[in-house]
């Protein structure tokens, strides 16, 4: 960085103004009776991107905090902060390269798709049952070994989709059978302290599984060769740049962003399924069912659900979608028992980040986690240290949106505190 | 015969036989050597699996030979998982409650590092067999020995390897935060300029699975020559998303991670690795001693593998020596270990390994380092590289020192 004082004079400036929006703000809201659930927030946004002008606004008119506001105000300060970072170091690859800057941008959109939709089995998991899954990792790690067992051991050639379906099937039921077996004394009543229950029977599934699959398979790395060749392709044909090139491993765009095969197949898969678990929730009896446990147990039990049935199905469900991204990653990471451990840390990073218990706010969440930790690594001046802080990254976002927005980005105030019970 | 020798030999044949049983009494039967191997992640699990299967031949070959002093001996593995804290709890669990006499293998400098003081201050003797950081024999502690060449001499290979390519005037130096990785990479960076090419260090964390940030910035960066100081799967991982990414062993002079050696799992996870540069301690398979050769072959056998790995070879000699100099000192005594490895001569898989630093001579005699205590000064170093597709490590051309060359590297960017 040339003159990092510019850069660190414009982000204490904006500590300074932040702090103290946050708190001018939440005490000016609470005298006059106003909503303050949103207040920490805007007022520290509006600080730090506006300074006395923006707190001076908030304190004389005090609007009400929606989350246009909020967004525009939140949007306003990362600006802030990216032209100070700018015109501090302006040789930097994230301010001189605009082809870098699209790579990572691209790379952070495409890990944080796939972050956010395994943050999603997490949270709908919460949702439901209102237990945090320990063993969300070990799904993700059966699910890579799974697909590799089926299509290189067990059945050497088979389709690689088969082999997906194959490790959905089988984290399903493997949901489903511990849900029932070892998840039901906690709502009915069985156990004193139902959360630390659910807590050490999940923690005891991720060490069965994860050591299952050392003593059986044992701790040597495997991958699976990439499912789907692209076509090669160059369009249009005689463009210079081509907006589209292809070869059976890589996607380029404009001769500018380059994404591998792997990732590609698997982000875009994520979204897919995605939209179906969306059609899922919203469109059928069943996930109409769900939603209505998350949001109240007894009178979805009134209405003539079974709760019981619906946090076996959230179980299974959450586990298989863990299993899904294990499977679809298998071809782009190596494999091992113990895989399942960072991305299973990353994902309790955005599920809380993205409110506790909400699907958007964990898909949202993800995205940000992988934007964020794209912008780190790539923008960070010193190169040694820019990949070492990567697990810091998301950390720092969510400490940041804990002091302002404790129930998370999208998160609702009570989020399932049933644990389960009732029914 | 007369009956007053006939006599002098019975009693002879009976105080020996009598001093053989007193000795095999006075030990708890089984002598129990302790073993240190990284079998879970994030330590390198690929090594650490290679170094407990040869560590269980060593003790299968030992016993077979009728053990040492008139007991068979076991060797007690811990996991340290390539985690130092995790090392010195298992270090100290060999040591006070599976009692062992002294400890062998070890794979991650920084197990190394943090074990060491546990069991020096205990008085248990160590041959590490595959921790390079320098310091670990340069704080010239009394128990501790090490086979494994020096963090700086593996670096010096490489790096005097890539002064010797064409061409090469930026290298992007991929590590790890370790004990191993950072002073290997800073070491190989001050050889590098001295040849005035320049390098730029990226470091990770161990166990890292995601390099696509990583990678861009490295392309960013226009190097002519990639070196990976990463160990396990993590350097599989970088290896082929760099090759995903147009900068792969395919497209530019690409040193990968030592793991590599384990040719099976390399092929698996890194199909587009053809090209790729590994380093290699020990000479090449044709020049291995009968004991090495005699290794290589139940290690095959055992592992259905179709290459013995260095760090293989030198677990299986860490065992094997401190087994020797129990048979020399007569006694499982740490001091009178520590005595008999000083005076050392083993016919090991590698070579013939000793010690010439020691209490009786310090390495600054000699106008040495520190790190020189306790140390094996002779490890063959070598670069292989992967010239076809699926090869064996064992088959790999030789392409670094000439002593060994026997092949010119092929170089792709040419």
């Amino acid at each position: 960085m040339e003159t990092p004082i510019y850069f660190w004079g414009v982000i204490l400036w904006m500590i300074a103004w932040g702090v103290l929006g946050s708190v001018a703000l939440n005490r000016r809201y609470m005298a006059r009776d106003l909503d303050t659930s949103n207040v920490s927030f805007a007022g520290a946004m509006s600080g730090a991107a506006l300074g006395p002008v923006g707190v001076g606004y908030l304190w004389l008119r005090t609007p009400a905090l929606t989350p246009r506001l909020t967004t525009v105000l939140g949007i306003l300060a990362v600006v802030l902060i990216a032209a100070a970072f700018a015109f501090a170091d302006p040789q930097n690859n994230c301010v001189a390269n605009g082809r870098f800057v699209a790579s990572q941008i691209s790379n952070g959109l495409i890990i944080g798709i796939i972050y956010g939709f395994m943050a999603l089995g997490l949270t709908l998991i919460f949702s439901i049952l209102g237990v945090v899954s320990f063993a969300h990792g070990e799904f993700y790690m059966i699910g890579g070994m799974l697909v590799y067992y089926i299509t290189v051991i067990w059945v050497p050639g088979l389709n690689p989709m088969l082999g997906v379906l194959g490790a959905c099937a089988i984290a399903f039921v493997v949901g489903a059978v511990f849900e029932r077996l070892m998840l039901t004394p906690m709502y009915r009543g069985k156990v004193d302290r139902p959360v630390e229950y659910g807590i050490l029977a999940t923690f005891g599934l991720a060490f069965t599984l994860q050591y299952f699959v050392q003593a059986m398979h044992g701790a040597s790395p495997v991958k699976v060769q990439r499912y789907v060749d692209f076509p090669r392709i160059r369009w249009p044909e005689n463009a210079d740049p081509h907006w589209i090139s292809a070869s059976r491993g890589n996607l380029t765009l404009f001769d500018t962003i380059s994404i591998s095969n792997p990732r590609f197949t698997a982000a875009i898969t994520c979204i897919v399924v995605l939209l179906a678990l969306l059609y899922l929730l919203h469109r059928t009896w069943t996930g109409k069912a769900l939603r209505a446990v998350s949001q109240d147990r007894d009178a979805a039990a009134i209405a003539g659900i079974d709760p019981n049935r619906m946090n076996m199905l959230a179980f299974a469900l959450g586990g298989m979608i863990a299993a899904l991204a294990g499977a679809l990653l298998v071809q782009a990471f190596s494999w091992l028992p113990q895989v399942g451990a960072i991305p299973a840390m990353r994902s309790f990073v955005i599920v809380v980040l993205g409110g506790l218990g909400s699907l958007p706010g964990a898909f949202v969440g993800g995205i940000l986690v992988g934007l964020v930790e794209a912008a780190g690594t790539g923008c960070l001046p010193d190169a040694q240290k820019a990949a070492s802080y990567i697990p810091a990254y998301g950390m720092i976002v969510l400490t940041l949106t804990l002091l302002l927005r404790p129930s998370g980005l999208c998160g609702r105030r009570f989020a399932s505190g049933a644990h389960g019970q009732g029914g | 015969m007369t009956q007053g020798h006939a006599w002098r030999v019975l009693l002879g044949s009976a105080g020996a036989l009598g001093l053989m049983a007193g000795a095999a009494l006075a030990q708890d039967c089984p002598i129990k050597i302790g073993a240190l191997a990284p079998l879970s992640a994030p330590g390198t699990v690929v090594g650490g699996e290679a170094m407990r299967d040869a560590m269980m031949i060593a003790e299968a070959d030992i016993n077979a030979a009728g053990g040492v002093l008139g007991c068979d001996i076991e060797v007690v593995i811990g996991d340290s998982e390539g985690l130092p804290e995790r090392a010195v709890a298992v270090m100290e669990r060999l040591i006070t409650q599976d009692g062992v006499v002294a400890v062998g293998g070890g794979y991650h400098s920084s197990v190394g590092v943090a074990s060491k003081d546990v069991a020096d201050a205990r008085g248990i003797p160590v041959v590490f067999a595959e921790t390079w950081n320098d310091t670990i024999t340069g704080d010239k502690q009394k128990y501790i020995f090490r086979i494994a060449p020096l963090s700086s001499w593996a670096s010096a290979t490489i790096w005097q390897f890539a002064l010797t390519l064409p061409g090469i005037e930026k290298v992007a130096i991929l590590t790890e935060n370790t004990d191993y990785g950072i002073p290997a990479s800073e070491e190989t960076a001050r050889g590098l300029a001295t040849g005035d090419v320049e390098s730029v260090i990226f470091s990770v964390d161990i166990g890292t699975q995601d390099y696509a940030g990583i990678v861009q910035r490295i392309i960013a960066e226009d190097p002519d020559m990639i070196i990976t100081l990463v160990t396990g799967e993590a350097a599989y991982n970088f290896t082929q998303q760099a090759a995903d990414a147009g900068i792969g062993p395919l497209d530019i002079p690409f040193v990968t991670g030592q793991d590599a050696l384990e040719s099976g799992a390399y092929w698996t996870n890194v199909p587009d690795g053809q090209y790729a540069f590994v380093q290699r301690i020990g000479v090449p398979e044709s020049e291995f001693t009968d004991k090495g050769r005699a290794f290589a072959a139940a290690y095959k056998e055992m592992t259905g593998k179709s290459d013995v790995e260095s760090y293989a070879m030198e677990a299986y000699d860490s065992i094997a020596i401190l087994v020797q100099a129990i048979a020399e000192a007569g006694s499982t005594d740490g001091d009178a270990i520590v005595a008999a490895l000083e005076n050392i001569e083993h016919e090991g898989t590698l070579g013939t390994i000793y010690f010439p630093y020691g209490s009786a001579k310090d390495p600054s005699e000699d106008g040495r380092g520190d790190e020189w205590w306790h140390q094996w000064p002779d490890p063959a170093l070598t670069m292989i590289q992967y010239q076809e597709e699926g090869q064996s490590s064992t088959d790999a051309a030789i392409v670094f020192p000439d002593a060994y060359k026997t092949a010119e590297p092929v170089l792709v960017n040419e």
